[in-house]
């Protein structure tokens, strides 16, 4: 107890406990005003949360870019159920901490009424328990890892009790992008419809769970069409790496036909740069890359992107000739005219995102203009979207994955962009359903996700 | 101004005292007037003023800068993680504890995590306090990396011992069941879900209060004027007879045992471990924040790790800052090693003085003895 000159010890006197009792009643009232009050009515809130910051900066913008859009059309179009649409961004900061402390800041300080997210499947994995305690309907539209649409629980055993248990559907994720599965299943066929003499195969894509799983992937669906592959080498440089020219020697000494890549946004960059000094590109016969086909990452690279070889992603811009693609082009162009930050044509979560908010739309307005996560979810199981830029499109009521498409192209500067470097042409949209994944995965083991 | 203002203002003794008091009773009354979200960020807020005050320890201290203290984090949170997963299940806690599975194996993560998290500060103390200054701090680093190493790549699973795997970089949930509903002698209440953490808030802060309290009498003891007598002149503290090695092993082994316990306090809270966790960045954050708070104040990690949750929380409520959230979160930082000294707590020490300055030059009592000498 600290004590005055005379060594008596001082207790509180009364003018220090009633400023302290006033100060901390204030202090209290105000964190009660944050502590976030209701709203019934006013606008329809939409939590967003991407990766705006780090390495997959460029994918969380692209996301952004499509929501804004989505969220400005369907303002234009009415709103949902006369309601305005608001959408609030957060950023993920590729860590599950910050995704779930933005989760429940949406969802218990912000009230939002639904959200759309994610730009990492190690994030989803890791924080869809909190999302499905949250109880909000959240639509994923930029995320690979076809386990976080798996239903089959008994078969693949739960991700998150079991050692090696594969199914971590939540009743209240969704996804309209295409996922790893339904990619590398178009990459597989593309392989063995369109390419001759491939018996070599090589992978290397950056070392974490996304990169070893679209190889897994890629595998078993090459071994399930028949493609008698020999899977020569396998290599990880890790994510974000600044020097690849490791791995990529080891790639070159195993002498392949075709070089398997998982790479996107600055490590797709890196690779073409390094690789193209290394002469990988002239040393075989074809290189893919599963969301290589991102419109950041040719302007980046600009002349210097090899042409004639065949980059994927969950869709390019000029891969699909139907209305909804063309007036969604022409509103995304409009939007960022001019906006330093974002290429002119949408990356490949574009649509993705730009439907989600429709899906959302669509779903309340179904529900009669109920909000309540229950109706919500019950709504997007089974509908169907005609409006789709990349073609109509429907939400399976089990796994809660939409039938998207995946596309594959050749990188080539006879496609028409905005900006100086490659597009994909021609390009080709494949389509997978489950039944197809099932029978290829057999003996996998691997969930088809879908 | 009356006198006994001017005398209450100086003698900072009766001041700090009623503001201890007024803090006390916030927290306390806190997770019933704080919305759900906020009172999780409070906990976060408690946790991380143990790991930045325990990091403190060695830093403002005894002078060293480790930059690796997230390895004690890591291994204690993978270490609950486990024993929530799988080593209470497999050990028969739910039929063993009936009600009460739920707080036993809580008790018995927090005590595995802490016992881990020790002996990695007694192996890797040995080794890291051989060297000083910048060494130190890299060897702490590459310690803390190589764990980063091990987790991320599952190199345990590779190994085939499976009590190390660690699922790589999706890391280990911990299922919410397992820290749901609680029946203590008949009193029924949820341990932590994610609409209530009423009763995870308490025990946080009981911990909290008795985890200050001890790091606080650890550094008012002759250990730790032995600390500050190693920072100030390691030479001179060995020609007094100090075994300066010896000693700055030994606060490197409390600095890790109390972040330990905060890497087991935030595995339930995060629900997750991941890779993450003992990644160089997590590292840094209990540096900067002891850096805004000033390192030479007890009390100043702790505002820092206050400073630095809020302040990112502040910024994400408006869109224009959290688009950039990382340029004016260094702006903030910059400002404050730049123009105060010894951080936030340096701030209000000034701050008190000036104010005592100018209430009257014949204030003779100093305000309030000065925790840092």
């Amino acid at each position: 107890m600290p004590t005055d000159s005379n060594g008596r010890s001082n207790g509180v006197n009364r003018r220090n406990f009633l400023a302290g009792v006033g100060a901390g009643a204030v202090a209290s009232s105000l964190a009660g005003c944050i502590g976030g009050l209701g709203g019934g009515g006013g606008p329809i809130k939409i939590g967003a949360v991407f990766l705006l910051s780090g390495i997959a900066e460029s994918l969380g913008r692209s996301s952004q870019a499509g929501a804004k859009l989505g969220v400005k059309d369907v303002n234009d179009a009415g709103g949902i159920d006369g309601r305005d649409v608001e959408i609030i961004f957060r950023d993920h900061e590729a860590d599950p901490a910050t995704a779930n402390k933005q989760f429940k800041s949406l969802v218990q300080e912000e009230n939002v009424d639904a959200m759309i997210g994610l730009t990492s499947s190690g994030v989803t994995l890791a924080t869809a328990p909190t999302v499905e305690q949250l109880g909000v309907p959240m639509i994923l539209t930029d995320i690979g890892t076809p386990y976080i649409t798996e239903f089959n629980y008994d078969k693949f055993g739960d991700f998150y009790n079991d050692d090696n248990g594969k199914a971590a559907g939540k009743k209240n994720i969704f996804r309209t992008n295409a996922n790893t599965s339904t990619n590398t299943y178009a990459m597989a066929k593309f392989a063995k419809e369109k390419l001759d003499g491939i018996e070599r195969v090589a992978n290397i894509g950056p070392d974490y769970a996304y990169g070893h799983q679209c190889w897994e992937y890629f595998k078993a669906y090459s071994k399930g069409m028949g493609s008698n592959y020999e899977f020569v080498e396998s290599t990880f440089p890790s994510l974000g790496a600044s020097d690849m020219t490791p791995q990529i020697n080891k790639v070159l000494d195993a002498d392949p036909d075709l070089v398997f890549t998982s790479f996107w946004a600055g490590d797709a960059v890196t690779f073409v740069q390094q690789a193209t000094a290394q002469g990988l590109f002239d040393k075989v016969s074809d290189v893919f890359d599963t969301l290589g086909a991102d419109p950041t990452v040719f302007k980046a690279l600009g002349s210097s992107m090899p042409e004639g070889y065949h980059y994927s992603s969950w869709y390019w811009h000029s891969a699909y000739d139907n209305q909804n693609n063309t007036s969604f082009l022409d509103a995304f162009k409009k939007q960022y005219e001019g906006d330093p930050d974002t290429v002119n044509i949408p990356s490949f979560t574009g649509p993705s995102t730009y439907s989600a908010i429709w899906l959302y739309k669509q779903a309340i307005e179904a529900a009669d203009g109920s909000t309540k996560p229950d109706d919500v979810i019950s709504q997007l199981e089974g509908m169907s979207y005609e409006k789709d830029p990349r073609g109509p499109i429907t939400i399976s009521a089990d796994s809660h994955q939409a039938n998207a498409p995946t596309v594959i192209g050749s990188t080539s500067t006879g496609d028409d962009v905005p900006y100086d470097g490659v597009g994909l042409k021609p390009s080709y949209s494949y389509s997978m359903d489950r039944s197809t994944a099932v029978d290829l995965l057999q003996g996998s083991g691997l969930p088809p996700g879908v | 101004m009356s006198n006994a203002v001017r005398q209450r203002l100086l003698n900072g003794g009766r001041s700090t005292y009623a503001v201890a008091l007024v803090v006390a009773l916030v927290l306390l009354v806190a997770p019933f007037v704080l919305g759900t979200f906020q009172t999780s960020l409070l906990i976060e807020v408690l946790l991380f003023g143990i790991f930045a005050t325990a990091f403190n320890l060695l830093y403002g201290y005894t002078g060293l800068l480790s930059f690796g203290h997230a390895m004690f984090v890591a291994v204690a949170a993978y270490a609950a993680a486990k024993v929530f997963r799988s080593v209470a299940p497999a050990l028969g806690f739910p039929d063993l504890f009936g009600g009460t599975s739920v707080l036993a194996t809580f008790v018995l993560a927090v005590v595995v995590g802490v016992a881990v998290a020790t002996v990695l500060g007694v192996l890797v103390g040995y080794l890291s306090v051989q060297l000083e200054e910048i060494y130190f701090a890299m060897i702490t680093l590459s310690f803390s990396m190589a764990i980063w190493v091990f987790v991320n790549q599952d190199i345990g699973d590779s190994l085939g011992i499976g009590v190390l795997s660690t699922n790589g970089s999706d890391g280990l949930t911990i299922p919410y069941q397992a820290l749901g509903e609680v029946n203590l002698f008949g009193l029924k209440f949820t341990f932590m879900n994610i609409a209530n953490y009423t009763a995870y808030y308490f025990v946080v802060l009981l911990l909290f209060v008795g985890s200050m309290y001890a790091l606080w009498r650890i550094v008012r003891s002759p250990f730790g004027t032995t600390c500050k007598a190693i920072r100030e002149n390691p030479e001179r503290a060995r020609a007094l007879g100090i075994d300066v090695t010896y000693h700055s092993w030994m606060t490197f082994i409390v600095s890790g045992a109390f972040a330990g316990l905060v890497g087991t306090l935030l595995a339930p809270l995060h629900s997750n471990v991941n890779p993450g966790i003992a990644y160089w960045t997590f590292s840094a954050e209990p540096v900067i924040m002891t850096v805004i708070g000033g390192p030479y104040a007890f009390i100043g990690p702790l505002l820092g790790a206050a400073v630095y949750e809020y302040l990112r929380w502040f910024i994400s409520q408006f869109q224009v800052l959290e688009a950039h959230w990382q340029f004016f979160f260094g702006a903030i930082l910059l400002l404050v090693v730049l123009f105060f000294n010894n951080g936030l707590a340096g701030f209000l020490a000034w701050l008190r003085e000036t104010v005592a300055d100018r209430l009257g030059p014949d204030a003779a009592a100093d305000s309030g003895p000065d925790e840092a000498n």
